[in-house]
């Protein structure tokens, strides 16, 4: 269920570590799992020595993005549940979203961490690629 | 006595009698009706005693037809019996009821690590924090952890797209809650169980290779789990 003001994790190594949903896109209501919305980043991400897998990786991508930049992102985890077609419910404990610009194409080139499948409905096979897994 | 009291309060008394009086009244015109209705028939005595007769014989003859039967007889509880009839059809064998049924001592509980195989993508492993016991409905709820990041999934026991539910480890103690939500907490939460299930794999295909066949004692049971849904 993301929304106006959520605050949202960011996987990807674009930079952002936090963003502000502040639109979503084509909808009335909340956002899920494989919406578009628009964020603005709130957090950079620290490449410092305590920084995640992959933080050293992506210095180079590291300012892609910079705290305040309005970009679309699309949601890959929702921490409310989503119930599939054939009856099971899936639930993350966060909710995430990668940033995307406005061509569709992710601004990152690595992500990090789970992804939900209902991505490949919603035709982002390549974020769903990119992905280290999917559920 | 009681003519005393209605001289003292006349209407106290007056009132039944009135009461009375016209429950008279009222049963006499009844009479009176019953037995002008003939009369009102334009011929005399021996006719209206045969309309009598034969409005006697009319009411005779009516039959009555019997209440169309019950539905309640033939089935009384529809929605139990579509539920068995529909687990009978999802799980011929049994395995599924009795590996969550309340009576079995070997069941399922809220604790243990369970490992759900589907027929579309990964086996999905996790600790059974919630049993949900609603008839063909039944599904656990499994918490796990992939790639750091909590992952929770509800499974319907008898769907057709779970392949099989193993039990990768018990839980030591009994769990004194029906549902475990507390695991969601940081200070209570186990983690990813990616190890646990490792290992059990591990040990389930060195028994299976000491048992001289060992993949094809698995594919058997396969099999034999392919042959109980069909």
């Amino acid at each position: 269920m993301i929304q106006l003001k959520t605050m949202v994790n960011c996987i990807d190594n674009s930079g952002a570590a936090i963003v502000e949903c502040v639109k979503v896109l084509k909808q009335k209501r909340h956002a899920r799992i494989g919406d578009r919305i628009i964020a603005v980043v709130q957090k950079q991400r620290s490449f410092g020595p305590e920084s995640g897998p992959g933080g050293s990786v992506s210095i180079a991508a590291a300012n892609k993005v910079r705290r305040g930049d309005i970009r679309h992102a699309v949601v890959v985890r929702t921490a409310k549940k989503y119930q599939r077609p054939d009856g099971s419910v899936v639930r993350f404990d966060d909710n995430a979203c990668v940033l995307i610009n406005k061509n569709g194409e992710p601004i990152g080139s690595r992500l990090n961490g789970i992804v939900g499948s209902e991505l490949r409905n919603k035709q982002w096979s390549k974020i769903l690629s990119l992905a280290p897994m999917h559920l | 006595m009681a003519s005393n009291l209605c001289a003292i309060r006349p209407l106290a008394r007056l009132k039944p009698l009135i009461r009375h009086q016209r429950c008279i009244k009222l049963r006499q015109r009844a009479y009176a009706t019953q037995q002008t209705i003939p009369n009102q028939g334009q011929p005399p005595p021996p006719p209206q005693a045969a309309t009598l007769e034969k409005a006697h014989h009319s009411m005779r003859r009516i039959t009555l037809k019997p209440p169309p039967p019950a539905m309640y007889n033939k089935c009384p509880s529809p929605v139990e019996t579509f539920e068995a009839s529909q687990i009978a059809a999802l799980d011929p064998i049994g395995s599924r009821t009795k590996l969550f049924s309340r009576s079995n001592p070997d069941a399922v509980k809220v604790g243990d690590i369970l490992l759900v195989r589907t027929r579309s993508g990964d086996p999905f492993a996790g600790v059974c924090i919630n049993i949900r016991r609603q008839g063909v409905d039944t599904a656990i709820l499994l918490r796990g952890q992939l790639t750091r990041v909590g992952v929770e999934m509800w499974y319907k026991i008898y769907s057709p797209n779970v392949e099989g539910i193993e039990v990768v480890q018990r839980r030591a103690k009994r769990a004194r809650r029906a549902r475990l939500y507390y695991m969601r907490k940081p200070k209570h939460d186990i983690g990813s169980v990616e190890n646990i299930v490792r290992q059990y794999q591990r040990q389930k295909a060195a028994l299976g290779s000491s048992d001289v066949k060992g993949r094809d004692a698995n594919a058997h049971k396969k099999k034999n789990n392919k042959r109980g849904r069909n």
